[in-house]
């Protein structure tokens, strides 16, 4: 045979690499180039009108572009810890229930179930302030006689948003804790309550650090998938009251679909993806690093 | 120290309150979704009532009706927007879970030089946000003349599919111990027959349930749907969802009762796998 | 240092009772193995000592306190994992000290109490290693040094020997033993090893089906066994339990062969018996220790022989039971060799047939 030999794990995984490559990164290049350039959607020649970094200069002269990344980035900031947070206590508590835990369970997973375009539209529905469930619970109950601008003022949206986030992607950490808690080898905290832990340390001293590696696989999973809140947030809000929410991402949406300017919209796209897979890859470290502090998997 | 009186009010106190938060939580966690379902049976002025109406007086079918109807409110052609659905997602993911099988098992049980960070690689094509990658992805198919086609979303989301679908299943042949494949191989199997008849099979559970969250991950995606289709060509459901919405106004109970067609398949494909998946991500990340 | 005290303690889930009513009274400083086939009740009793199971009945003493409902921490007890239980994250020096720092020693304290422990138990060069990086009798003996630090009134041990090899149990054991000489504080260990047992305990606790059978030093155990379960269960191998009947004053087997009544021990006319000899004390004739006062005399056939060195156990066939017999000074001994045995009937039981009860007047 004459044809060139290659490692069956290349050939295993060219496919991967192939599509990958198409999909990902040969679109991610173009768009590397075209942040060079004016392109225009609507002007299909402006694509070799180099422009050099002036789409990156715009950007960092942008306030709006700035505003954007910060709240972006405390978006995810907030967004993560707390579902981090209610997550575990989730998870604990469900791990404590003697009958019924499948069921439990189960229905923990429901948003998880929910495309990220429903669950925007759910929460707009709910914090609408005329008919919303939560303005007609309010008032019913008789807290309060005025409607609740949730989505129209700055602050309430962002709340919102940060609550419908939080909705959706607590259960994927409270699962992937929970599978966590299940896994831990009881001795070790048998030990360390007749070690003299209150209920308490034994669970910040041993339990915690076996979940670790547990949180940041949920960690991952969610950077890795984290711009589904982009969806969230253009359906309940669009980045408004006047830019109040306006994420990363729905600033690209708009400058790319709206404003037709596809150059300076893949400048901003491309500074989104650096900081997508910075989360990524900083979660990923973790991981290993948590993994190797337990001795696991080396 | 406290005494064995104290002790015994204090669990029970703990177990009260252990209780009431999971009663709480549990409640925020499923009565959107129920809300959701039973405004879907609701007239429209029972919901847009001001007061409200808290105990529905009349529920029916009329959003149904309208929906699959075709006409009447707003006229989305919801069956199409199904089977569009159906179509993109089941192939992507047929499709993914191939590609997923040969990467997952090349992961799980060779070494080679660079797999880490070929690993992280892959990942981080995931971690892309859609939008993002929706803007070069839209020039490139609109010039290769497959916007708005049912190929152009299968393949971008194959693409999206295959990172996790490499992670699932690189986890779940791990689990599979390495003697399996070498006993079948002594027995007098080929590489190829032992993979098929006695890898395959162990981990087909594993298997299945990345598929299922690769349909899910499909059948929910919005981003990118919304930029790739146009018309009742490829719109998936999600992007028709939108139908409802008009400049000024939303028809909340016709886009409830589409809500719940989505939500169907996808309840019932998670509660099957929901132990599967657990133990597929778990066991790729932890024992790594 | 304290004394432990069970009164009736019951343990059960839902309506299935596991341990039942079990009083047992360990004395300060006393060395107590719990020891039975699994799922005896033997761990989970001890689970309920350390505060890691509920008590559903009866009373628990700890020193002079009752302790029925309180969390293990405030139990003042330590105890040794059968998987050692040693908390990964954390390196040797770390998992010594846990207790120590849990209770807010001063470090200085902490710091003197492990380098104690550690050259107790020479784990001094390994002390900034992690457990993923020890070995199963390093790993036994960080254990244990977690256990010792802090001085615990009562030590509790759950299988702690059984997950290492032969050799290396035999060595832990004798390290036990010489801590407790060393240390003098409450022992309670829970095994299913009865040379362990044997070997450590001051006293043993028999136990079958979540109830005591038997209390008493491993040598009462041994020789004055109160029923079949506890004589078969404790010595290796295990007393040879042959089914007979009392016929005109002696024990006759299934094949008329007539075995003389042991001495201490009675039954009426009639009466369905078990008649109990260890391989100890039924050895063929010039191959056996010199005769005691009282001796019987049988003929078997040898069926199979295991070779020992300074003995050979010797399978034979009577009146249709196996029977285990020694054979000291041994000689080859071929296939269906039919020899003599002589029985130390001194050293030999009568159990009731139906209940097992030693029958001893």
């Amino acid at each position: 045979m004459s044809r060139l030999k290659l490692p069956p794990w290349l050939v295993l995984l060219l496919p991967a690499i192939i599509i990958l490559m198409a999909v990902v990164l040969v679109p991610l290049v173009l768009s590397f180039y075209s942040s060079f350039t004016a392109y225009q959607l609507t002007r299909p020649d402006s694509l070799t009108k180099w422009i050099g970094t002036f789409n990156y200069r715009k950007a960092a002269g942008d306030a709006n572009f700035w505003w954007a990344f910060g709240r972006t980035v405390l978006l995810l900031t907030i967004a993560l810890n707390l579902e981090m947070l209610l997550g575990l206590g989730l998870a604990v508590m469900v791990s404590k229930v003697t009958t019924g835990q499948r069921l439990l369970r189960t229905a923990m997973m429901f948003p998880m179930m929910f495309s990220p375009v429903l669950v925007g539209f759910q929460f707009k529905f709910i914090f609408n302030d005329n008919v919303g469930l939560v303005n007609n619970a309010l008032q019913s109950l008789g807290l309060t006689d005025v409607a609740i601008p949730w989505l129209v003022d700055g602050h309430l949206a962002m709340f919102s948003i940060i609550f419908a986030e939080i909705w959706t992607s607590t259960s994927v950490f409270a699962i992937l804790i929970l599978a966590g808690l299940y896994a831990i080898p009881q001795d070790p905290v048998e030990a360390a309550k007749v070690d003299g832990c209150t209920p308490w340390q034994s669970f910040r001293f041993v339990t915690l650090p076996f979940l670790m590696p547990f949180i940041y696989i949920a960690m991952a999973i969610r950077s890795l998938d984290v711009a589904r809140a982009y969806d969230i947030v253009q359906i309940m809000t669009n980045g408004g009251p006047a830019r109040r929410t306006e994420l990363l991402w729905t600033l690209i949406g708009r400058t790319a679909y709206v404003d037709a300017r596809m150059g300076y919209a893949n400048a901003m796209g491309y500074i989104a993806i650096l900081l997508s897979i910075f989360f990524t890859i900083y979660f990923f470290r973790k991981l290993t690093a948590a993994r190797s502090e337990l001795g696991m998997g080396v | 120290m406290a005494s064995n009186a104290e002790h015994r009010l204090r669990k029970r106190l703990l177990r009260i309150a252990h209780l009431t938060g999971l009663f709480l939580a549990m409640s925020l966690i499923c009565l959107p979704g129920l809300w959701i379902v039973l405004n879907s049976f609701r007239p429209t002025v029972e919901i847009m009532a001001k007061p409200p109406v808290w105990i529905p007086n009349s529920l029916n079918l009329d959003h149904y009706r309208a929906m699959f109807g075709g006409v009447g409110e707003g006229g989305v052609p919801v069956l199409t927007y199904f089977r569009n659905s159906l179509i993109i997602s089941v192939t992507s993911t047929l499709v993914a879970l191939l590609v997923g099988m040969a990467g997952g098992y090349a992961f799980a049980r060779y070494r080679f030089k660079g797999k880490a960070a070929l690993f992280v690689g892959l990942m981080a094509t995931r971690a892309v946000p859609g939008v993002a990658l929706s803007l070069p992805l839209f020039i490139i198919m609109a010039r290769a003349g497959i916007i708005d086609t049912h190929f152009g979303l299968i393949l971008t989301y194959v693409a999206l599919n295959v990172p996790f679908t490499v992670w699932l299943i690189d986890g779940f042949f791990r689990q599979v111990p390495r003697e399996l494949a070498e006993a079948a191989e002594i027995d007098g199997c080929t590489r190829w027959q032992a993979f098929w008849k006695v890898e395959f099979p162990v981990a087909r559970a594993g298997i299945a349930s990345a598929g299922i969250f690769a349909f899910l991950t499909s059948w929910n995606e919005y981003a990118l749907a919304s930029q790739l289709t146009r018309s009742v060509n490829s719109k998936t459901m999600p992007v028709g969802l939108l139908d409802f919405t008009s400049q000024f106004t939303l028809n909340w109970g016709g886009m409830c009762a589409l809500a719940v067609l989505m939500i169907i398949p996808a309840l019932v494909l998670t509660f099957l796998v929901q132990k599967h998946l657990i133990a597929g991500l778990t066991f790729g990340g932890v024992k790594g | 240092m304290a004394q432990v005290q069970l009164q009736g303690i019951v343990k059960a889930y839902g309506a299935l009772q596991v341990v039942h009513a079990i009083d047992l009274d360990i004395a300060d400083g006393e060395f107590v193995v719990l020891v039975g086939p699994s799922g005896c009740g033997k761990s989970t009793t001890l689970r309920m000592i350390a505060g890691l199971e509920d008590i559903s009945g009866g009373m628990l003493r700890i020193g002079d306190r009752v302790v029925n409902d309180l969390p293990p921490r405030d139990r003042n007890i330590s105890m040794v994992f059968q998987n050692y239980a040693l908390y990964p994250h954390m390196t040797v020096r770390e998992n010594l000290g846990f207790s120590l720092k849990i209770a807010k020693r001063a470090e200085a304290e902490i710091a003197k109490a492990v380098t104690e422990a550690a050259e107790i138990l020479s784990l001094t060069p390994l002390l900034e290693r992690k457990p993923g990086q020890l070995s199963g009798g390093q790993r036994q003996r960080v254990a244990m040094g977690r256990a010792i630090v802090r001085h615990p009134d009562v030590f509790l041990f759950d299988e702690p020997l059984s997950n290492l090899d032969a050799k290396l149990r035999t060595q832990m054991r004798v390290e036990i033993k010489k801590l407790h000489q060393r240390l003098g504080t409450t022992i309670v260990y829970v095994t299913h090893d009865q040379v362990e047992a044997m070997t450590l305990a001051d006293r043993i606790v028999i136990m079958r089906d979540g109830r005591i059978e038997q209390i008493g030093t491993p040598l009462e155990v041994f020789e004055t066994p109160v029923n079949t379960f506890v004589a078969t269960f404790i010595g290796s191998p295990p007393m040879n339990l042959l089914e007979g009947r009392i016929t005109d004053g002696t024990v006759e087997l299934a094949d008329g062969t007539r075995l003389p009544i042991p001495p201490g021990h009675g039954a009426a006319e009639g009466r369905a018996v078990t008649f109990g000899v260890r391989a100890d004390n039924i050895m063929p004739v010039g191959h056996a220790l010199p005769p005691t006062a009282h001796m019987a005399d049988v003929e078997m056939e040898v069926q199979l022989s295991e070779p020992l060195g300074t003995e050979t156990l010797l399978f034979a066939m009577l009146a249709g039971t196996e029977v285990q017999a020694k054979m000291l000074n041994p000689r080859p001994v071929r296939l269906g060799e039919r020899l003599r045995f002589q029985i130390s009937l001194d050293k030999c039981h009568l159990f009731d047939a139906e209940t097992g009860a030693a029958l001893r007047v």
